[in-house]
């Protein structure tokens, strides 16, 4: 017989999908603010925070939102080189594939765009953008200049990409995004929207607000942390549940397990 | 799945460390409280120790006035001497109960007594002791002692016990001075003539019984007359 805590576990098997979006203040701030500084003449628009914070899933959002009205792309993963990168670059401005045997000419692109300025507006969303090298991000800052693309990178926040940020950005960058990791009312309406849009009433309400302390306490609010270690605890919910029911409790999350979950995870120590 | 019971083992270590520093203070805090504790009945065990003194020092107070009343009652000096001894003895041994059975039939005579005197009594039975041990030092206590109290019971003592280890010349000395207090102890008389007659002044010894006689015509004092002019004494 499957455990009720099987269908708990994956709600939490962490992703970008859209549809697990959360919709939670903070997230709607940093959406609305997003939103706003696109529709400004930018060339560029930094949204940085630490990793699990949840940019992939706001560009993600961002871009499932706002495609029917703006020319929007989103780029998730780096490209392994700059052609690869280029030829990616050349499909969204061309709206065509690169001829094999054929690789793009940087002049001759940013001669194409700056012909784009004023016939399109394109968005580009680039995701873990510290992963580009210099010479990388210079190009792009290229591109932008053209004002015919506009690039929304996004950065992990880290003493290194503050300096890529400082280096490539700081006189070329009119707005700052920074998202934070969720205070505990917001993590606690995460864990129980997400439980609830899957139908799980009992789960949510068996999680108490004493077990969200304590899970904020263990992931210090971010986001993907707390999806790792929720999945950690129904699966371990899962095991007794099967296999030593009397130990859960179906009414509450026994301390035990948060706990054991999190020195599986290594947020506690022996 | 996980392996559940290394992780079961982990989370109990992980308890246990976690508990540690509550375990510790608690044993502190119990710890101090037992110090305390022990520290306050330390202080009261002193005061009960003190209460129990008090007490026994009291009680003794109370078995030496009846010890004086029974001393008052037996009216010869060496009647006396040995009484006192038995009864001090019988302190000791913590056999005042029956005592104080005895002397229960006395009570009126309590009231004569004065309560401070009753520990210099208690002292004194002590002392007789030593001196019957034959303490040099022992006689000195006494007599300083009778030189502050003026207490004829000293003198009267010193008398007796210097005439029996021979030294008539100190006992004619104490029996005098037991005199000086009051002139109306025959024995205090008797050892003074006794003494004067072992120091070969006979003619003396017989002037002053013979005056004793006459004044009150004393049946023991007429014997000694008796022997001492018909040299069997």
């Amino acid at each position: 017989m499957k455990s009720r805590y099987s269908t708990a576990k994956n709600v939490f098997v962490d992703s970008i999908d859209i549809d697990d979006y959360i919709e939670l203040n903070s997230s709607v701030t940093a959406y609305q603010q997003l939103q706003h500084s696109m529709d400004k003449p930018l060339k560029m628009i930094l949204l940085f925070g630490k990793p699990g914070t949840g940019k992939s899933i706001l560009l993600n959002r961002i871009q499932e939102k706002l495609k029917h009205q703006k020319e929007i792309h989103y780029f998730d993963t780096p490209a392994v080189n700059e052609k690869e990168f280029f030829h990616k670059l050349f499909k969204v401005l061309t709206e065509k594939d690169l001829p094999v045997n054929t690789e793009v000419n940087f002049s001759a692109l940013v001669d194409f765009c700056k012909n784009l300025r004023g016939k399109r507006e394109i968005i580009i969303l680039l995701d873990e953008a510290q992963m580009y090298g210099s010479e990388m991000m210079e190009k792009i800052r290229l591109l932008s200049d053209t004002r015919a693309v506009k690039f929304v990178v996004s950065l992990h926040k880290t003493e290194d990409e503050d300096l890529i940020a400082k280096e490539h950005f700081q006189s070329r960058i009119w707005e700052v995004i920074e998202l934070k990791n969720a205070t505990k009312e917001d993590q606690t309406a995460y864990v129980h929207k997400k439980l609830l849009k899957k139908n799980l009433f009992e789960i949510a309400n068996s999680i108490k607000d004493s077990d969200m302390k304590l899970i904020h306490r263990f992931t210090k609010g971010n986001y993907r942390e707390c999806n790792k270690l929720l999945f950690t605890i129904f699966e371990i919910c899962e095991y007794y549940d099967t296999n030593e029911p009397s130990k859960v409790d179906y009414r509450h999350i026994p301390k035990k397990i948060i706990e054991m979950a999190a020195l599986k995870l290594g947020y506690i120590y022996v | 799945m996980y392996d559940m019971k290394p992780l079961e083992d982990q989370w109990n270590k992980y308890r246990k460390k976690k508990l540690k520093p509550w375990y510790i203070s608690f044993a502190v805090i119990l710890f101090l409280i037992i110090i305390l504790s022990s520290f306050l009945n330390i202080k009261k065990i002193n005061l009960d120790w003190f209460d129990i003194n008090f007490d026994t020092y009291v009680n003794k107070e109370k078995k030496v006035n009846l010890i004086r009343t029974s001393k008052i009652v037996m009216n010869g000096p060496l009647m006396k001497l040995e009484i006192e001894k038995k009864i001090v003895s019988m302190v000791n041994n913590n056999e005042v109960e029956k005592l104080s059975n005895i002397l229960v039939d006395i009570p009126i005579l309590d009231n004569i007594q004065k309560p401070i005197n009753s520990s210099t009594q208690l002292r004194k039975k002590i002392n007789m002791n030593i001196i019957e041990s034959s303490s040099i030092s022992a006689y000195k206590d006494v007599e300083n002692r009778f030189r502050q109290s003026r207490d004829i019971d000293d003198a009267l003592f010193l008398a007796k016990s210097y005439y029996k280890k021979g030294n008539y010349a100190k006992a004619e000395h104490w029996a005098l001075e037991t005199n000086k207090v009051d002139e109306n102890i025959e024995e205090s008389l008797l050892i003074f003539v006794k003494s004067k007659v072992k120091l070969g002044r006979k003619n003396e010894a017989i002037g002053i019984l013979m005056s004793y006689v006459n004044k009150t015509d004393s049946i023991e004092a007429k014997n000694l007359l008796y022997k001492i002019k018909n040299d069997k004494f």
